[in-house]
């Protein structure tokens, strides 16, 4: 059996804050960016309370406009660029090193530059509030009402916010590239990789291409605004369209870069509460990176109602990317199929998972039948959307991924009963607060309005609103779920899940120098194969197998 | 136990195929309809063709969604381990032909609805070479004017409401949307249509009406503190009412204001932004008449603005309004009949979030 022992490390003690601040380490990395991650998005969520109270009466003028404004556009790019992007980037940070058996990332000090940046633009970005209004432009700051006529300051801080977050974000993916290619353990070849890695792999190429192009709209309307440029303004010889073109040339992308990984958790979970290999690794490979591919070539179908755009060739590029999308859920259902689920909270949230995005998915053939989408976009229906895709998709398989690894991180189990309290009021908020807004959409509700009068849009407003105080209420459980847990002595098992894959091959949580032996590396499933060395695959089979004695 | 979940699985269906069906039949007028899971019938033939696309998409979006949360559904209960059972499931790695199935089987259904679109698409994008009527719109920051050029009309919108669009039905109609400051959308729920309003383009479509009534409008793309307030009304009438409508407004236009009395009060105001006037009191004598020179100081280009005053009874109810609008750069002045004592609220009635206090005494 070929093992790998890795020289142990020297401690010596330090005071443990400045252990924390200035830690290389990918595990104390991973975990600041999940934490600084759920910050932003309990502020994000109270924005969005702002905006659901305001909007649970007609004419409502309990927030003035120019706040309302900001609400929304702080509330988008919070959850966006603070909590789902770096969330992620904290889960890749610190599952995926452990899960291709390597002892850091390729470059720790660089892992440690990208996630400082995080809390700086942050607070550069939310200092717009105390220097007289922050962004008010949208979370896609359409030119040219993001230039200077039109907006304030917080415009700029916005703009020098997202410039930050975005180096962070290329400087990560470059880290995550490198250490793939470079540091998988021996046997760990790419179709050995865990999905997850996989996922993370394909938003990495994917930030390394689109980031830079918001970088360079982003540095174009600061000089707009600033110093007299004209990139984007048609009074001064600019062109309105041309910012659209630059934001969604990453922006859609950027929904890809939200859900691939969000993908890869669930990908996960569900064998290991299934207790089933996942159903179709290599179509599942093919599918994330064709939609990799693919999502380069659908940007403007948040353009369709501009009269700017070529519409059959991104009408029929918006079809055509939910195919591998919906090879992924048909293998996710095969995955469950004939398996022995067992229902932890982390599988509900990825079960909760399925049922939501898959409704986010089927509104994408709405919206790509161009005709249908010159009624539905920018009107509720686009919220409705985007929030299955990004809430329904991304939040669900963030909590799925927060409850599986949470034992790993901490060395402690989060207590079961709290995580379905909090599944089933966040599952419940969610239906609640973002299936009516469809019906509203296509009744004529515009998006970010700071009111509105038709009475009839009431009712389904109220719902709304009602779900979205219900998935505030669910994160009470959670957090005090994760509070208590911490204040507890240390109780979780190196494998609590019965999973698969290397992380769990280590101790809960794990050294600083990750693994003190690795198992040997014969498929996706490390960790499977060394507890049913009965069951493991001949080195000469296919992908393709099937337990003996067992019919499909 | 197995028939049970089956039986289970298809009473839920049954309730979900029942909820859609009442959705759909709730009754729907458009302007005005609850909502449901069908927009209201649309108004215009090129809004009927895409509500038929919008339908054939749905039943297909249902289909799945009731296939595939069944099969998420019955795995959920079918499938649970059950207390004590240890043993492993059989380990099933996949299968090329249920893989190869659900690849080609949606790729095939996308490409239709492809098809489908791109027909849909030619409708409502065809547009006739002389159209009878054309209508200019101009959205700014935040109202709208509509200009018949070739009727000599034109109409910007006062307060919340916006102004209105008169329309006959079975013609062709021609829009062209101009925007001189950000971007707007001329979006009509009626229409199942809404198009951008681009600053530095000239967006133009055709639309033929096919129905009599009333119907609103608002902007749909977000463009600062009044968007919520650029709304409209669309009011589609027979061809004979329109032709009597387009006597009757021209004839309105005619109509010249009576003059002021000399040696009336004459007040100073300005604006050079969209923010606030540049003078926030102003001050008149009570139960006489008085005159605003008004000098709108945008630079060319700049959005209109004007004066108009509140009625300290009514939330958004105007006693006077300023007609016309000052075009930037331009002076006008208004005649402002006599007022009685007491404290007033002026407002732009372009930018009603530029207030100012008019005290009269």
């Amino acid at each position: 059996m070929a093992t790998t022992v890795l020289p142990r490390a020297t401690t010596y003690s330090r005071s443990r804050v400045y252990e924390w601040l200035t830690t290389t380490d990918h595990k104390k990395i991973g975990i600041m960016y999940v934490a600084s991650s759920y910050l932003f998005m309990c502020l994000g969520g109270l924005l969005a309370l702002g905006i659901r109270t305001q909007l649970a009466v007609p004419n409502d003028t309990l927030i003035p406009n120019a706040l309302y404004n900001q609400l929304f556009t702080m509330h988008g790019t919070t959850m966006i660029f603070f909590f789902v992007m770096p969330m992620l980037a904290g889960f890749a940070n610190y599952a995926m090193p452990l899960m291709i058996g390597a002892a850091d990332m390729a470059f720790p000090r660089i892992n440690a530059l990208s996630f400082w940046i995080i809390p700086v633009s942050g607070l550069l970005l939310f200092s717009g509030f105390a220097f007289g209004g922050a962004a008010s432009a949208g979370w896609t700051s359409y030119s040219p009402l993001a230039e200077a006529k039109y907006s304030g300051i917080g415009q700029d801080l916005w703009i020098l916010a997202l410039l930050l977050n975005g180096m962070s974000s290329i400087l990560g993916a470059i880290n995550m590239l490198v250490t793939i290619f470079k540091l998988r353990a021996p046997g760990m070849t790419m179709l050995r990789l865990p999905i997850f890695v996989w996922t993370v792999l394909v938003t990495a190429v994917l930030l390394v291409f689109a980031v830079p192009v918001l970088a360079s709209g982003l540095v174009m309307l600061f000089i707009d605004r600033n110093y007299g440029g004209s990139f984007f303004d048609p009074a001064a010889g600019g062109d309105a369209i041309l910012w659209q073109n630059v934001f969604w040339f990453f922006g859609h992308p950027e929904v890809y870069i939200m859900i691939l990984p969000a993908f890869g958790i669930i990908s996960e979970v569900l064998p290991v509460f299934s207790r089933k290999p996942l159903f179709g690794y290599k179509a599942f490979v093919l599918a994330t990176v064709s939609i990799g591919v693919l999502g380069f070539g659908v940007w403007a179908h948040h353009m369709f109602a501009t009269g700017a755009v070529y519409l059959p060739f991104f009408s029929a590029a918006t079809f055509l990317i939910s195919v591998p999308t919906g090879v992924k859920m048909f293998n996710w259902v095969a995955t469950m199929w004939r398996g022995k689920l067992r229902f932890t909270t982390s599988m509900l949230f990825a079960v909760g998972f399925l049922i939501s995005f898959l409704i986010g998915g089927l509104d994408g053939a709405f919206a790509a039948s161009t005709p249908v989408d010159f009624d539905i976009t920018d009107t509720y229906w686009v919220v409705s959307h985007l929030h299955y895709v990004l809430f329904g998709g991304s939040a669900m398989a963030i909590m799925a991924g927060t409850y599986y690894w949470f034992p790993k991180m901490v060395g402690r189990m989060l207590d079961e009963r709290l995580g379905k309290v909090h599944f089933t009021l966040m599952f419940v908020g969610l239906q609640l607060t973002f299936f009516p807004m469809h019906l509203l959409g296509l009744a004529g509700m515009p998006r970010r309005i700071a009111e509105y009068a038709p009475t009839v849009w009431q009712p389904l407003n109220v719902v709304a609103t009602i779900g979205a105080f219900t998935i505030a209420a669910s994160m009470l459980p959670f957090l005090w779920n994760m509070f208590t847990a911490l204040r507890r002595p240390a109780d979780a098992p190196d494998d609590p899940w019965d999973a698969n894959t290397l992380e769990w091959a280590t101790s809960s949580p794990p050294p600083p120098y990750n693994f003190e032996r690795l198992p040997e590396v014969r498929s996706e499933r490390p960790l499977f194969d060394l507890k049913h060395p009965e069951l493991r695959k001949p080195a000469t089979a296919a992908a393709v197998v099937v337990n003996p004695g067992s019919g499909h | 136990m197995r028939r049970a979940t089956i039986a289970w699985t298809r009473s839920l269906l049954a309730l979900a195929v029942l909820a859609l069906v009442v959705g759909a039949c709730a009754e729907a007028t458009p302007g005005n309809q609850v909502p449901n899971f069908f927009p209201a019938p649309a108004i215009t033939d090129q809004g009927q063709a895409s509500e038929s696309l919008y339908a054939i998409v749905f039943w297909i979006a249902t289909a799945i969604f009731i296939l595939v949360e069944g099969l998420i559904i019955f795995a959920v209960f079918r499938y649970r381990r059950h207390k004590g059972d240890d043993e492993l499931p059989a380990q099933t790695h996949g299968s090329m032909p249920f893989e190869l199935a659900w690849t080609i089987v949606p790729f095939i259904i996308v490409v239709a609805l492809f098809v489908l679109s791109e027909n849909t698409q030619q409708k409502v994008d065809a547009s006739t070479p002389n159209p009878p009527l054309t209508v200019d719109v101009t959205g700014f920051q935040w109202q709208w004017t509509f200009d018949y050029t070739a009727q000599g009309l034109s109409f910007t919108g006062q307060g919340t409401d916006g102004p209105t669009m008169v329309l006959p039905v079975g013609e062709d109609v021609h829009f062209r949307l101009h925007s001189n400051d950000v971007i707007h959308s001329f979006y009509v729920p009626g229409f199942f249509f809404k198009r951008d309003v681009v600053p530095g383009r000239t967006n133009e479509f055709d639309l033929t009406l096919d129905q009599t009534g009333t119907y609103t409008g608002q902007c749909a793309e977000f463009c600062g503190l009044g968007h919520a307030d650029m709304r409209f009304t669309v009011q589609a009438v027979s061809p004979a009412d329109f032709t009597a409508w387009v006597a009757k407004a021209q004839e309105a236009a005619k109509a010249t204001p009576s003059p002021l009395p000399s040696g009336a009060q004459s007040l100073t105001l300005s604006a050079s932004n969209t923010t606030a006037f540049d003078e926030s009191t102003l001050t008149a004598t009570a139960g006489q008449p008085f005159a605003v020179v008004f000098t709108n100081k945008e630079a060319a280009g700049g959005p209109p603005h004007d004066f108009a005053i509140k009625d300290p009874a009514g939330r958004s109810n105007l006693l006077f309004t300023g007609q016309p609008l000052a075009q930037a750069g331009q002076t006008v002045t208004y005649s402002v009949p006599a007022l009685a004592a007491g404290t007033y609220t002026f407002i732009c009635i372009v930018h009603p979030n530029m207030t100012g206090t008019l005290t009269v005494k």
